[in-house]
């Protein structure tokens, strides 16, 4: 089906043009985009459907505006994204907690960063991934990352126009919409006749470091003295 | 809204790698922590790409652990060497062009004067000598002439250490540093005159050598510059690489230093004053609330 | 803060900007933008004077005074004003600022930032000489340091372009898909302080407040996630990072300026406005230019000579397909302009497969008038008609 289509599956090169100078345009309400071409929302909800459910690892990036719950909408988004996980198949959640870059490295087994969305997408070996609760403008740049150094299927469920660089992308998508895609995937899954049994995907890897209940700042070594007073110093109120 | 927005959607936490588990659970958000537990809450700011043995940076670690409402503050910088660090805080920061930030500052703080005009929302300042003193001096005086209600600090390290250690209006005269090859010829800017004469409310001079005097002194910067108008802190953060300071020494530097010419100086308004006193007042009787019960 | 509240209800954009029942007023292009302004629900203006671009500011002062904008200041110097007018949108404020020629130059290092921080705002840019010899007349050469900063940049002919524009760049700037600032040029002068016919849409009405949660990256006022955020261009240091990611970047910037394509289709009805596109020969030009064009082809119509107009609207993004189209079988295309370097001209050669096609100027600057006889000789020329030369007394 991808085919002869402008925005399929990576790796496109060593620095692809953007899919919007290459002439693909944003959807209008009620439509999504496929393989850079407006096509109806459930022609799109299938194909993407049928690659998370085919493709290796498949794996939602959950962005700050599901992760965090700051308001009632972004909190019945996220349940609806945790529904839609336990529907895929061996599916993992790997989340985009913000969009600044870390010093000194990130997890790729616990986070994915859109300043380097590869070094995840690269590192678990996916091959398809939902990008969803991202703001458009990380999204964007991660979507062109990915659709220039991976072999990785990208969907955006987009809560405002959608993403000309992904190889699905739907609009104006919140709780409701998740679920209708849910549906959609169910069905799929069924058609292809896959078995599963609805379960929720494997916590975040990420090892507990401290215990901040117990550190003492004695734990600090050397530096504890920049901390600490030293003995027998007398610390002067300020006035 | 404040800390709807640190805290992680319903079923999500244990999606979330640990590093922000723990910034909710064990963090700065919603309590105010006392500067002397530091190590024993999840700091705004950890790892960072500054030098070994760089006082900025721990007096980065000390601003940080004394902000009295993190969940509603934003840090500005520019180019220089703090934004290494400020930038790995979980606080916004804002980053812009060379030497902008109090314009900036001016036009943010405004603009959340009119979307929140019942709601604290710090805004601090922090940037080099450089950047205050030097490229950014015309921004630096008329928002202070303005009367904009940010706090700056400045984190003096005397070079343009980002840079590659190049003299700056803030360098001790007779100090030899790249494009001062014959030494720097005048004196040191007197930046905590000019702020009072500029018309800062709350103006303080400092070595960090003591933790709980800094933090003492950013809270006050920052509840003033809420209520009354431009705060400044003028803070001795000195350059181990380019000074040569070996690293073990930076803090009996910063002891000399405060005997010397970074003597420790508070001033502020009669205002302010009577102001901050009542806030500490409140402060220690909450604490001894605390402690009863 | 200001207590007064002018009465004025929120309409819908569509309705304020494509519907609105308009009356006719004789404006200056300085009174145009400020009655934009008016309308625009604007929560801060910054202005620093420069003329010709004061009077504006003085206007939209007068607005804050009575109560229509929230918040008013005269800036330190242009560096200051354009980087405080960043800090204001970055919290969320919808905001306005102009200038002219130097003061455009010296906001520059500001100005050309905001598009990569993704800062929605509107900029006139009323133009004027900026290199020396010094002249506070009109000259449009500054336009040209804007191209190449991802920012929209319309160019207005006229009072009437001056209001439509920047009433419509708010809107179409604070897009989603969008997104970047809307820079709003036209001639100092001969476009600020001369007065044209402008129909206005009622004085009642206003555009929606700015909603900064619509949108492409989150501002910063600690109200939404993430909490550990710096959004701005200047990527900071990480181990792992690649130049792909600024590459990435730029990338962003340009495509959501060629969004703004369809947005200002929708709202001011194409990037180009095309008079006789059935002729043989073209004037392409836009600004003032573009109104004295408009004359030129005019009187060459009189004399039987087939020349079309094509006006362009928007510089950036370029109307390349709209130009190469209309231009397909011109056999000479006239570019008239109010600068030196020709900027307009290198844009249309640089987007049409026959670029010898394109007469170079005619090109006044320094503050010149552009009168239409130039543009006329340029059409005998292009026609092969000798008209005797007059002595211009």
């Amino acid at each position: 089906m991808e085919e002869g289509k402008l925005i399929t599956p990576g790796p496109a090169g060593y620095k692809p043009e953007p899919a919007a100078f290459l002439g693909v345009d944003l959807p209008p309400p009620g439509k999504a985009l496929l393989y850079g071409e407006i096509v109806d929302e459930e022609v799109a909800m299938r194909e993407a459907a049928k690659a998370m459910l085919t493709r290796r690892n498949p794996t939602i990036f959950p962005g700050p505006l599901v992760l965090w719950g700051w308001n009632a909408s972004a909190m019945e988004k996220a349940k609806a994204v945790l529904e839609l996980a336990a529907e895929i198949p061996n599916c993992r959640i790997i989340p985009m907690p913000d969009y600044r870059p870390k010093y000194p490295k990130i997890d790729p087994e616990a986070e994915i960063n859109p300043n380097h969305p590869n070094l995840t997408i690269i590192h678990n070996k996916i091959e398809a991934c939902i990008f969803v609760g991202v703001h458009c403008h990380y999204a964007n740049l991660s979507l062109r990352m990915i659709r220039a150094g991976t072999n990785c299927f990208t969907i955006a469920l987009c809560a405002e126009m959608g993403h000309e660089d992904a190889m699905v992308s739907l609009r104006d998508v919140h709780a409701e919409e998740i679920r209708k895609f849910k549906d959609v995937l169910v069905q799929v899954r069924k058609e292809l006749g896959i078995e599963w049994t609805p379960k929720p995907p494997p916590e975040n890897p990420s090892l507990p470091k401290e215990e901040w209940t117990t550190v003492s700042p004695l734990d600090f070594g050397e530096y504890a003295a920049l901390l600490i007073p030293r003995r027998g110093e007398v610390v002067e109120e300020t006035e | 809204m404040g800390l709807e927005y640190v805290r992680i959607s319903p079923g999500f936490e244990k999606y979330m790698p640990r590093d922000y588990v723990d910034l909710v659970k064990f963090g700065q958000f919603g309590r105010e922590v006392d500067v002397m537990q530091l190590g024993q809450f999840k700091e705004l700011v950890e790892e960072h790409p500054m030098c070994a043995g760089c006082y900025m940076a721990y007096f980065i670690r000390i601003f940080y652990a004394a902000l009295p409402k993190p969940e509603d503050t934003i840090v500005l910088g520019t180019a220089g060497c703090a934004r290494l660090a400020l930038s790995q805080a979980a606080v916004p920061f804002i980053y812009g062009n060379y030497g902008d930030t109090n314009a900036v500052a001016s036009g943010l703080k405004r603009a959340l004067s009119i979307r929140f005009p019942d709601k604290d929302k710090d805004v601090v300042v922090i940037a080099g000598d450089g950047g205050l003193m030097d490229i950014g001096f015309g921004m630096t005086m008329h928002s202070w002439f303005r009367g904009e209600k940010f706090t700056t600090i400045m984190v003096d390290n005397e070079v343009y250490g980002n840079t590659g250690g190049q003299e700056s209006g803030m360098s001790p005269k007779g100090v030899q540093l790249k494009m001062a090859p014959l030494g720097k010829k005048f004196d040191k800017i007197n930046a905590v005159q000019l702020a009072i004469d500029a018309g800062c409310v709350y103006v303080a001079k400092i070595s960090p050598t003591n933790p709980k005097k800094i933090a003492k002194v950013v809270r006050r910067a920052i509840f003033a510059a809420r209520k009354f108008g431009p705060t400044f802190i003028h803070a001795y953060t000195s350059c181990n690489i380019e000074y040569s300071i070996p690293t073990r020494e930076v803090l009996a530097d910063a002891r000399k230093r405060e005997k010397e010419d970074f003597k420790f100086f508070e001033w502020m308004t009669d205002e302010v004053k009577e102001y901050l006193e009542e806030i500490e007042r409140k402060e220690k009787e909450r604490k001894k609330q605390e402690v009863k019960s | 803060m200001t207590e007064r509240k002018p009465e004025q209800r929120v309409v819908d954009p569509e309705y304020l900007i494509l519907e609105a029942p308009r009356e006719r007023k004789f404006i200056t292009g300085s009174q145009a933008f400020a009655e934009a302004i008016k309308r625009a629900n604007v929560d801060i203006a910054i202005a620093y004077p420069i003329t010709p671009q004061s009077e504006t500011m003085h206007l939209v002062g007068d607005l804050y005074a009575q109560g229509y904008v929230k918040d008013y200041y005269r800036a330190e110097e242009e560096y200051g004003a354009m980087s405080a007018i960043a800090g204001a949108v970055r919290g969320g404020a919808r905001a306005f600022s102009a200038t002219s020629g130097p003061g455009l130059l010296r906001g520059l290092e500001a100005i050309v930032s905001w598009p990569g921080h993704r800062r929605p705002a509107v900029l006139g840019v009323m133009t004027r000489v900026v290199n020396a010899p010094l002249s506070i007349q009109p000259d449009n050469v500054e336009i040209s340091y804007l191209l190449n900063c991802g920012m929209i940049v319309l160019h207005a002919e006229n009072q009437q372009d001056v209001f439509d524009f920047t009433l419509a760049g708010f809107v179409i700037s604070e897009k989603v898909d969008v997104y970047i600032p809307v820079a709003v040029c036209t001639e100092g002068f001969f476009v600020t302080h001369a007065k044209g016919y402008v129909d206005l849409p009622p004085e009642d009405m206003k555009l929606p407040p700015r909603d900064p949660y619509k949108a492409p990256v989150p501002p910063t006022d600690c109200e939404i996630p993430p909490a550990r955020i710096q959004r701005d261009a200047p990527v900071q240091k990480s181990n792992f990072m690649s130049y792909l990611i600024h590459a990435v970047w730029q990338q962003e910037i340009w495509s959501a300026n060629n969004r703004a394509r369809k947005w200002i289709k929708h709202y001011l009805g194409g990037l180009v406005e095309v008079v006789n596109p059935d002729a043989e020969v073209f004037i392409v030009a836009s600004g003032c230019a573009a109104a004295q064009g408009r004359e030129a082809q005019r009187y060459a119509e009189m004399e039987g000579l087939n020349v079309g107009l094509v006006k362009v609207k928007s510089i950036r993004p370029f109307p390349a397909q709209e130009i190469r189209e209309v231009l397909k079988k011109a056999k000479a295309v006239i570019v008239p302009e109010h600068n030196i370097v020709g900027w307009l001209a290198k844009e249309v050669k640089a987007v049409i497969p026959n670029s010898g096609i394109v007469v170079d100027g005619p090109r006044v600057y320094g503050g010149m008038t552009l009168p239409v006889e130039l543009i006329m000789e340029k059409i005998y020329e292009a026609f092969g008609v000798k008209k005797a030369k007059k002595t211009v007394v």
